[in-house]
């Protein structure tokens, strides 16, 4: 029904709708006025207007033509207070006061016509000079008309300015007057050129193409001349989503257009429309609900669901189960498909809900909203399961837990190993005070003994809060070259282990082999 | 058509080149600064060799030999016509000049491609002739050079001479083309003549000797006064109504209201020539004007009387040959035109001492 309508409204041949069209308000559509007239176009026919002659009136015998509003805004010049042309249009061309120098005189010359007189006798081409110059001397009293051979003389640029010739040269003179071609139309180009109206340089009814040039599709770079000849990318047609959507329905058979593109008359014909339709579709849907009941109307986005969805099979099921219509319809839900879920619900753009309207090329869509940000072209697009640089569960953890991570390299140790490693160290230091009773009678003044036995001490009384300090506050550490050397010293214990020696080690130079420095 | 009386560097646009033709070589061999007539004329004989060249037509309408009123083409007696011995022996040494150069360079054996351009030397005769007569002699200023240009153009040499000409020629920087510019205050209507001045301030043998013709009203003719007499110049720019400076004496027709029309360039000469005085306001004595006066006119009657015919019978001997050939009318006319002026300048101080106002 609705593209029925649409044919008769838009073809443009009918006077009916000819009629119609011309009292529309391009543009605003008063919505009353509008459905008054859907509705007229709807229910009545068209009769055979040429029957009807009641008298002659000019209203049906105008032309109605449909006036396209230029796509763009009118302004006022602000030179000439004038409409502005089209955006892009050259402004005018000044007056002839306004012309630079010289100007003027060029174009009056350049208007003179070319004399057109026929000559009397043909050029010597250089070997009888002055053959062809004109008798002044017409009828005067001397006699030159004898000497016809000879060229009769004409006073030149030597004249001689007595009175007396100048009189006879004025009285007989026709300076040099060709005569004139009777009257002939002369029509294009050779109009033009007579009057000096802007014309091509070459006739165009003589004019040859120029020969050794390549049609355009062969030419290298190809360059394909844009359609209609703008001069301007402006120009081209900016559709909105309704010229592209009527564009498309024309394409696709369901709507006529006048012409190859829809005008803002169609288009905004074609918006109404489709407003009103759809106004309609949805009452009409919901009279449908109520009419058929949900369960029923639902039914249809539920294909598994086969069973009666008619009231009186509701009623029943409910005396005999005591389901009520929203428990059935909680059942029949049960049995719908995700897809199906997403098409009712209409919420998956991958599929199309529009059916009737038409399936519009990518290049339209392109037009309307535009390509994928995203995946601009092919080349962008990617799997979406592809499994990218995989991190870890807790890669974007924002706080790694540093504790464990040093645990788990070594670079910290429990405090329990750190005790169990200074139990092992303490016997060692008495030892070296046994031995020597030089050394352990002398005061003891060495710096190192002083520290380890401070660090020593302080270790065994704040050993646990050191050793959260050192494990919490690295920058303690590294300011800190007691508790540095304290940890170093405590560590050593007989012969060390590769890795301790590794570690041990400033850099490699200390394991040059240097025997006569300690290594430290 | 042009060429450049200069020493090079030079800077034109030439629409003749005789590259290739042995012509250039003897355009070449002559001075720039001297012979530029001949050089004109030698470029223009090769223009009308070219083929397919815009001379070959224009030719045509170039006076010929016998229509050219110059006077390289005149014979002796006809420069004894001209009872002019100064312009005459000019003419003869022009004549031979040219000769000569025609006899050097288009001897026996050059080549034909040369010879073919001038056959005899009446041919070139005409083409230095017109080459002198027709030229245009303009300072121009092409690029970042001014050069003195001798150029032929070609409609703009067709137009006359005149003493009070109503157009000029202009040349045009920027489009590199001669323009005939209307002189100020000058209205050209279709029909009228359109006339520019050749050579200003010379005197009939200047022109005569270069154009070939010569006018009975040039208003820098002289007369060569001996003599002492002086007349007061004041007194006679009044009396004739004759103002503006001694360079550019006119005639002013606003103060003369009855229409004389014995003014013209021949009183404006004789202002000049005659041998005058002026001294801020003192006035002239009678009794020593009307004495000068007197013995002005004498002497004009003098050199009148040292020609062979006056002017009466100039004027009968031009009405009596109707087809006399241009270069004999020329001299005749040149010694009428001369005789005529003498006449004016004698009738002039005789109105003078009619007007003048003690």
């Amino acid at each position: 029904m609705a593209s029925n309508s649409i044919h008769s409204n838009l073809l443009p041949k009918s006077p009916f709708n000819h009629f119609q069209t011309s009292s529309y308000l391009v543009g605003s559509f008063p919505a009353g006025i509008l459905q008054v007239r859907v509705g007229f176009s709807n229910s009545r026919r068209v009769p055979s207007y040429s029957c009807i002659k009641c008298e002659k009136k000019d209203e049906y015998n105008i032309e109605h033509v449909s006036v396209e509003r230029p796509p763009y805004y009118s302004y006022m010049d602000s030179t000439s207070g004038q409409l502005e042309p089209a955006s892009g249009a050259r402004a005018s061309v000044p007056e002839q006061e306004y012309w630079p120098e010289g100007t003027a005189s060029q174009v009056r010359a350049a208007r003179a016509p070319a004399p057109g007189g026929e000559s009397s006798s043909s050029p010597s081409y250089g070997s009888k000079p002055g053959s062809r110059r004109k008798n002044y001397r017409v009828a005067a009293a001397s006699s030159s008309t004898i000497d016809v051979g000879s060229s009769d003389p004409a006073p030149s640029d030597e004249a001689s300015l007595e009175e007396s010739i100048e009189d006879t040269q004025d009285s007989s003179s026709e300076f040099v007057v060709y005569q004139s071609e009777p009257e002939e139309e002369e029509t294009g180009y050779d109009l033009d050129k007579k009057l000096g109206n802007p014309h091509p340089f070459i006739d165009p009814r003589v004019k040859k193409k120029i020969e050794g040039t390549l049609p355009d599709e062969e030419l290298w770079w190809n360059w394909k001349k844009p359609e209609k000849e703008q001069w301007s990318r402006w120009q081209r047609r900016k559709p909105d989503a309704d010229t592209v959507f009527l564009k498309a329905m024309a394409e696709t058979g369901q709507v006529k257009l006048y012409g190859e593109h829809p005008t803002l008359t169609e288009t905004s014909l074609y918006r109404a429309r489709r407003h009103l339709y759809k106004e309609e579709r949805l009452q009409a849907e919901e009279d449908r609900l109520e009419e058929v009941g949900p369960i029923a109307y639902y039914s249809e986005w539920v294909k598994a669901w086969r069973g009666d969805t008619s009231r009186e099979a509701i009623q029943k099921h409910f005396e005999e189960t005591g389901e009520d219509e929203t428990a059935q319809l909680i059942e029949m839900f049960s049995h719908q498909t995700d897809r199906e879920y997403r098409i009712m619900m209409g919420t998956d753009v991958r599929i199309k809900r529009d059916p009737l309207a038409m399936r519009m090329k990518e290049e339209q869509i392109k037009q309307i909203w535009g390509g994928d940000p995203v995946y601009p072209t092919v080349n962008y697009i990617q799997d979406p399961n592809e499994v990218i640089d995989y991190r870890g569960p807790d890669f974007h953890e924002p706080t790694p837990n540093m504790l464990s991570y040093l645990m788990e390299h070594g670079h910290i140790i429990t405090r329990d190993e750190l005790n169990s490693i200074l139990a092992k160290e303490k016997p060692e230091q008495h030892e070296v005070t046994d031995v020597d009773e030089a050394m352990a009678k002398a005061v003891d003044i060495g710096e190192n003994d002083d520290e380890e036995d401070s660090d020593v001490e302080d270790e065994e009384e704040d050993g646990e809060e050191e050793e959260e300090k050192i494990s919490r506050n690295w920058s303690v550490l590294k300011s800190t070259p007691e508790l540095r050397q304290s940890k170093a010293k405590a560590k050593k214990e007989g012969p060390m282990s590769l890795d301790e020696a590794i570690d041990d080690s400033e850099n490699l130079t200390d394991f040059l082999m240097d025997f006569e420095e300690e290594q430290e | 058509m042009l060429t450049i009386s200069k020493k090079p560097p030079w800077m034109f646009f030439p629409d003749i080149i005789p590259i290739g033709h042995p012509i250039f070589d003897i355009i070449n061999s002559t001075n720039p600064e001297t012979d530029w007539d001949l050089r004109l004329a030698c470029l223009l004989l090769y223009a009308f060799d070219c083929e397919d060249n815009f001379w070959q037509l224009y030719g045509d309408f170039l006076p010929s030999a016998d229509e050219c009123t110059s006077l390289l083409l005149a014979s002796e007696d006809e420069l004894s016509e001209l009872q002019d011995p100064d312009l005459a022996s000019t003419m003869r040494n022009q004549h031979q000049r040219a000769l000569e150069f025609w006899e050097k360079n288009w001897h026996n054996s050059a080549p034909l491609k040369i010879k073919r351009l001038a056959r005899d030397p009446r041919r070139f005769m005409w083409a230095v002739g017109i080459a002198q007569s027709r030229c245009i002699n303009m300072q121009t200023r092409i690029g970042a050079l001014t050069q003195d240009a001798n150029m032929i153009i070609p409609y703009a040499d067709m137009l006359n001479h005149s003493f009070e000409p109503n157009c000029s020629l202009h040349w045009r920087f920027k489009d590199r083309m001669l323009e005939v510019l209307i002189n100020a205050g000058e209205k050209i209507k279709r029909g009228d003549e359109m006339t520019i001045n050749y050579m200003s301030g010379q005197k009939n043998e200047m022109l005569m000797q270069r154009y070939g013709f010569s006018s009975p009203v040039n208003p820098w003719d002289v007369i060569k006064f001996s003599g002492n007499a002086q007349i007061h110049l004041d007194s006679f720019l009044s009396v004739f109504n004759i103002s503006g400076l001694p360079e550019e004496y006119y005639h002013n027709n606003c103060l003369a209201n009855d229409g004389d029309t014995f003014v013209d360039g021949a009183v404006v000469a004789a202002a000049r020539t005659l041998p005058t005085w002026s001294d801020k306001d003192v006035p002239p004595i009678p009794s020593s004007e009307r004495m000068a006066v007197k013995e002005l006119q004498q002497e004009c009657r003098q050199m009148l009387a040292q020609y062979a015919t006056t002017s009466k019978q100039d004027e009968k001997l031009l009405d009596s040959m109707p087809n006399a050939p241009r270069t004999l009318e020329a001299a005749i006319k040149y010694r009428l035109h001369r005789k005529l002026f003498i006449e004016k300048a004698i009738q002039a101080l005789e109105i003078y001492q009619d007007r003048i106002l003690f």
